[in-house]
């Protein structure tokens, strides 16, 4: 059965590993240890906001999926990220006898993935073209932000919403609370490598591979059999999802959400972050997400209008010059390294 | 019945509102098929241009025309530097005027800052109609944009650069043979569009406080006018895009909340982009 399916795709193993290529398990083991030692060498305020920004790069890996291995963009993920914020908002308000935690996490999920399907399959069943796909997810962004400033009653409109921190519990095993930033910090970071995992599990399996050939060529695609507005809205499913639940995360972890978090602005700087860092490969877009939001916080308290300015020109070399990001760079590095000796 | 006339002058009052800022979009996008998602920059920038030459005493007219002239520059800049070198690749276009978008917002924030600034009403005051008032500026904005539409529909249909226009958006390939300088006019019709945003920006700014987000109010609302219209339908599709869009908002604002009413708008226009994606003008 394997072998037949493989028979059937065109060729593009290849072209699933165009990003960092094959190094990028190497690098992502690094960061990783990087990342999960940090709080020993530094504490305070960077162990305390790294968590929130490990999220971002976990919504910017939600976007690199889409980008890079199907083909098409949203500028809506940071209207999933907020819908999560919110539901876990409510959750937590909530009485029902289990953790809301657990509740706010599994709503985040559903609500987040029902979302994304919905909205994908309506517009992907039709054929809807890619740029109009961008606008529409624009739109949606833009109408969570509405919707989360009109209904004040329950979201608490332009004044927000504040949301506790949770604590997991283990049946009758104990409790940790995620109050302290240590325990924060390690409780998010699995949550963000099992995700990378996940979803380089996915692309590289005979799902991701299906979806390249969708990017590469739909139309031979269709013709070797495959629905591509299922596996379309299966991708953007899971990409709202996975968007949805990092936000859950981040809304507790703020421990508070206004209507911003999902506007336009907030949606499209994501576009930034994964087009700089490299949207053909996962660790450039989670890194990308991590580095140029933590550069985005230190830098706006110096100078937030040159930044803001330098970032968008970088955002323009990179698009003119270098599609393939930072990491699309690093790839190329061995390469150049071999033609000049 | 009060409440009936007011609703219909309301609606046509957004109507040509949502038209005017609108047009500029359905120019670049339907005549050089670019997503411009810098739109909403061209328009902010006018509303500033404006505002700045007001302030330093030049007259109302004048100062929009300064606005729309900048603007156009500012547009013919962004298009011989970059997008002329990605006509063929719209998704590039796409990303590379919002890219514009940011950096020319940081500019504005930069040069004029961040605060709310005021253009004065040149026209304050209001017509009487008995059971409705219509300020005269809005009346005025609304003729002006119509004026500013049939104006280019003549243009388009009736000289021979609209021929010229209309040939290189049928036929880019033989046109080019025919001997038509095909770079100079994808120059120029992106000039026009610019300046037409930023005239609109400048003729928009009396009526909203300026600050250096105002032209986002309306970008997604013009590309929806324009898709609901019909891509590449300037006249017709501009109006029926705005009314449907502007008139619907204004209708759904009696039952409920402005912003909940631009929420509904946003979805009926996304039902419609999927079942008539070329616009509810045009047969599929």
């Amino acid at each position: 059965m394997t072998a037949d399916v493989e028979k059937r795709i065109p060729p593009v193993g290849r072209i699933t590993l165009r990003g960092l290529g094959e190094s990028e398990t190497g690098l992502a083991f690094i960061a990783f240890i990087v990342m999960a030692l940090l709080p020993i060498f530094v504490s305070g305020y960077s162990i305390y906001i790294l968590p929130q920004y490990m999220l971002f790069g976990m919504m910017a890996m939600s976007l690199g999926l889409l980008w890079g291995f199907v083909g098409i963009l949203s500028f809506g993920q940071a209207g999933f990220f907020a819908l999560g914020a919110y539901t876990m908002g409510l959750a937590m308000q909530s009485d029902l006898g289990i953790n809301p935690a657990y509740i706010g996490m599994l709503l985040s999920l559903v609500a987040g993935g029902v979302l994304a399907a919905v909205t994908g399959y309506f517009l992907f069943s039709a054929g809807v073209r890619a740029t109009y796909f961008v606008l529409v997810t624009l739109a949606l962004s833009i109408m969570v932000e509405q919707i989360a400033v009109s209904q004040s009653d329950i979201t608490g409109g332009w004044n927000g919403m504040f949301i506790d921190r949770i604590s997991l519990t283990f049946g009758g095993l104990g409790e940790i609370s995620l109050n302290e930033d240590a325990p924060a910090y390690y409780a998010v970071l699995p949550v963000v490598v099992v995700t990378y995992a996940l979803l380089r599990w996915l692309t590289s399996a005979r799902f991701g591979k299906i979806l390249a050939g969708i990017r590469e060529n739909e139309d031979r695609m269709t013709a070797l059999g495959f629905s591509i507005s299922v596996y379309k809205t299966c991708a953007f499913a899971l990409s709202g999802a996975i968007a949805c639940f990092a936000g859950a995360l981040y809304g507790t972890h703020a421990n508070f959400v206004a209507p911003s978090l999902g506007g336009v602005l907030f949606s499209t700087e994501v576009v930034v972050w994964v087009a700089i860092g490299g949207r053909n490969s996962l660790l450039g877009a989670l890194l990308g997400g991590i580095l140029v939001a933590t550069l985005s916080n230190y830098l706006s308290t110096i100078t937030p209008e040159y930044w803001q300015l330098v970032l968008g020109l970088i955002f323009i070399v990179v698009i003119v010059f270098f599609t393939g990001g930072i990491a699309g760079a690093v790839a190329q590095l061995p390469r150049l390294w071999q033609s000049r000796s | 019945m009060e409440t009936a006339i007011s609703v219909v002058v309301d609606a046509t009052l957004i109507t040509l509102v949502l038209a005017l800022a609108a047009f500029g979009l359905a120019i670049i996008y339907g005549l050089v098929g670019v997503i411009n998602m810098g739109h909403g920059a061209f328009l902010t920038l006018g509303a500033y241009l404006t505002w700045a030459a007001t302030t330093s005493g030049i007259p109302f007219v004048l100062a929009i025309i300064i606005a729309a002239i900048g603007v156009g520059i500012v547009g013919l800049i962004l298009e011989h530097l970059i997008i002329r070198h990605f006509y063929d690749k719209p998704f590039d276009t796409l990303l590379l005027t919002w890219a514009f978008f940011l950096v020319m917002t940081e500019i504005i924030k930069i040069v004029f800052g961040t605060d709310f600034r005021n253009v004065a009403n040149p026209l304050p005051g209001a017509i009487d109609l008995g059971a409705v008032k219509i300020p005269i500026y809005r009346g005025m904005i609304g003729l002006v944009a119509l004026a500013l539409i049939s104006g280019t529909a003549f243009v388009f249909y009736r000289t021979t650069l609209g021929i010229k226009i209309r040939a290189m958006i049928q036929n880019r390939e033989v046109a080019s043979l025919l001997g038509l300088d095909i770079a100079r006019m994808y120059k120029l019709v992106f000039a026009i569009g610019a300046c037409t945003a930023g005239l609109a920006g400048g003729l928009i700014s009396p009526m909203l406080s300026v600050d250096p987000y105002i032209g986002n109010v309306f970008l997604v609302r013009s590309f929806f006018v324009v898709i609901v219209g019909g891509v590449g339908q300037l006249l017709g599709g501009t109006l029926v895009g705005s009314f449907f869009i502007g008139g619907s908002e204004t209708l759904f604002a009696l039952f409920s909340k402005q912003v909940f009413a631009q929420t509904v708008v946003f979805l009926l226009a996304i039902v419609i982009l999927r079942f008539r994606p070329a616009g509810i003008l045009r047969q599929r």
